[in-house]
């Protein structure tokens, strides 16, 4: 497909958010929205019928691309962060014990420590290998018998590397722990099965791999689990009780729901499911990842931080720069290259704690499926340019 | 430090603080930003470079410097990248050679614009 970005940038930041997006999928929701943007659930005018019946859908396509059995038990949210928010507020109580590792963003690192300092939770943060992976060992050795969930990514978004969920499913179910996994960065990339997986929980974002746009994710449950309110409102069921609704999806779900955003994520899962039916189609980016990888490994300079892209990590290379903080690595690449990149500290403080990156930060390159070999072999050779002015 | 600069102990991070610069007593946000870019005096950003590492700002240095201020009050914003570029005549790559600690923490902090507050 041909690629439509504003002016002649080469997009590379597409772990932060795809872009663009298919036109395919612009197109749907807007029609959509169009025809169908009233209040869903709220009216019982055929309308407003047929607008929750596409939420309806949409719930059964990401139940279904989750392995999930229960749609009701998708809830929708404003992206991933919110989702774990809910999550994280709903289920922790004083005293509980969860384990979470050092890979995590700061959208599971606050609401630990918010929750720590609030209501008086504990944590520990398992730390991850030279190949930025957690050993699922680790993990259980830290269950006590106040442990009651692990929440940790199914990829990171600074190195890229994937976790062995199953095997950290498996040890918490057999403790009766609860998992919940952040898969804004996998979602889209990695296959993830709910059951197979043994996943309680699945935060998701829309706007990443699943093509869809800004502003919708949710949070899926497992049957069993059950997650507290921690905001309540009208939900156009029992308006009579003053009480919050306990079924699901109301229980977590008030307020008109961003039925621009479901339409657009519905979209968006309708075009991986056909785009994925082509097997070589899900390894481009990862193909461009590593050629990006090998393009710049040896580049006098700089210093690759993240392992080198494969079948066991999602697109994405992160390196430094000597001499150089990564904010200008960024600025340059952009101004004089034309290559649009994320740099600093990904929202992720501990990985680069961790790797020492902490007052430069990193470059981190993520290619998508609309970039081409040419598109890396640019970023190569600006990164080779760039180097040999480094201090 | 010359005594042009005498520092008071800086606030906790978000905070400001006062201190004394060119003979000036001028607020400076805890990453040492100038807090309001109206304060700014060319004798400040001779002082500001020196901290940085510069001991004498180059006709180019001044280009950058004065760009970014005009560009900022003209727009209520600093220049994008692209702007930079242009407006300056130089590139992204030659700018941030001139300025030891690069282009958003020496030449913006040494033109006196508020600091953009991002993770490096």
């Amino acid at each position: 497909m041909e690629r439509q970005t504003e002016g002649s940038v080469i997009y590379l930041d597409n772990a932060a958010t795809s872009y663009p997006k298919p036109p395919e999928v612009l197109q749907k929701m807007v029609q959509d929205y169009a025809r169908f943007g009233v209040s869903p659930g709220r009216g019982s005018y055929d309308l407003a019928v047929s607008a929750a019946d596409l939420v309806w859908r949409a719930r059964k396509k990401v139940a279904a691309f989750f392995h999930a059995p229960d749609p009701s038990r998708v809830i929708f949210a404003a992206n991933a962060t919110d989702a774990l928010n809910k999550a994280l507020l709903g289920l922790l109580e004083p005293g509980d014990h969860v384990i979470s590792t050092r890979l995590e963003h700061n959208s599971v690192l606050r609401p630990l420590f918010f929750l720590k300092e609030k209501i008086g939770i504990t944590y520990d943060l398992v730390p991850f290998d030279g190949s930025g992976r957690v050993d699922p060992d680790e993990i259980t050795k830290l269950f006590r018998h106040k442990t009651k969930l692990v929440v940790m990514n199914h990829a990171s978004n600074v190195l890229g590397s994937v976790q062995q969920v199953e095997a950290v499913g498996r040890a918490c179910r057999e403790r009766g722990i609860a998992l919940l996994i952040d898969t804004a960065q996998s979602a889209g990339h990695i296959p993830i099965d709910m059951e197979k997986m043994h996943i309680q929980a699945v935060a998701f974002t829309g706007h990443k791999s699943l093509m869809g746009p800004a502003g919708i994710g949710g949070l899926v449950l497992a049957p069993g689990l059950d997650v507290k309110p921690t905001f309540t409102g009208g939900t156009g069921v029992e308006s009579h009780n003053l009480k919050q609704p306990a079924d699901y999806p109301h229980r977590l779900e008030s307020g008109t729901l961003n039925l621009p955003g479901i339409f657009g994520l519905s979209a968006g899962l309708d075009y991986l499911a056909k785009v994925q039916e082509n097997v070589e189609e899900g390894k481009h980016e990862i193909r461009l990842a590593q050629m990006l990888y090998d393009g710049i490994k040896d580049i006098p300079g700089v210093k690759i931080v993240s392992p080198r892209p494969g079948a066991d990590t999602v697109p994405i290379v992160t390196c430094t720069v000597s001499g150089m903080v990564s904010s200008d690595v960024g600025d340059i690449l952009d101004g004089d290259f034309q290559i649009a990149v994320r740099t600093g500290l990904h929202c992720a403080p501990l990985v680069h704690e961790t790797l020492g990156t902490v007052k430069t930060g990193a470059v981190r390159f993520s290619p998508g499926p609309f970039n081409t070999g040419e598109d890396i072999m640019q970023a190569v050779k600006a990164m080779e340019k760039i180097a040999m002015r480094a201090k | 430090m010359n005594n042009q600069n005498s520092k008071t102990a800086k606030g906790e991070p978000g905070q400001s603080y006062y201190r004394s610069v060119a003979g000036l007593t001028l607020l400076f946000d805890n990453e040492d930003y100038l807090w309001e870019p109206a304060d700014w005096t060319e004798d400040v950003a001779r002082v500001l470079a020196q901290e940085c590492g510069i001991p004498e700002l180059t006709e180019k240095h001044w280009r950058v410097i004065r760009f970014m201020r005009e560009f900022y009050f003209a727009n209520g914003r600093a220049p994008l990248n692209r702007q930079l570029k242009q407006g300056t005549g130089m590139t992204l790559m030659e700018i941030e050679a001139l300025f030891p600690g690069g282009i958003k923490q020496d030449a913006r902090r040494i033109a006196g614009l508020p600091n953009p507050k991002a993770c490096l």
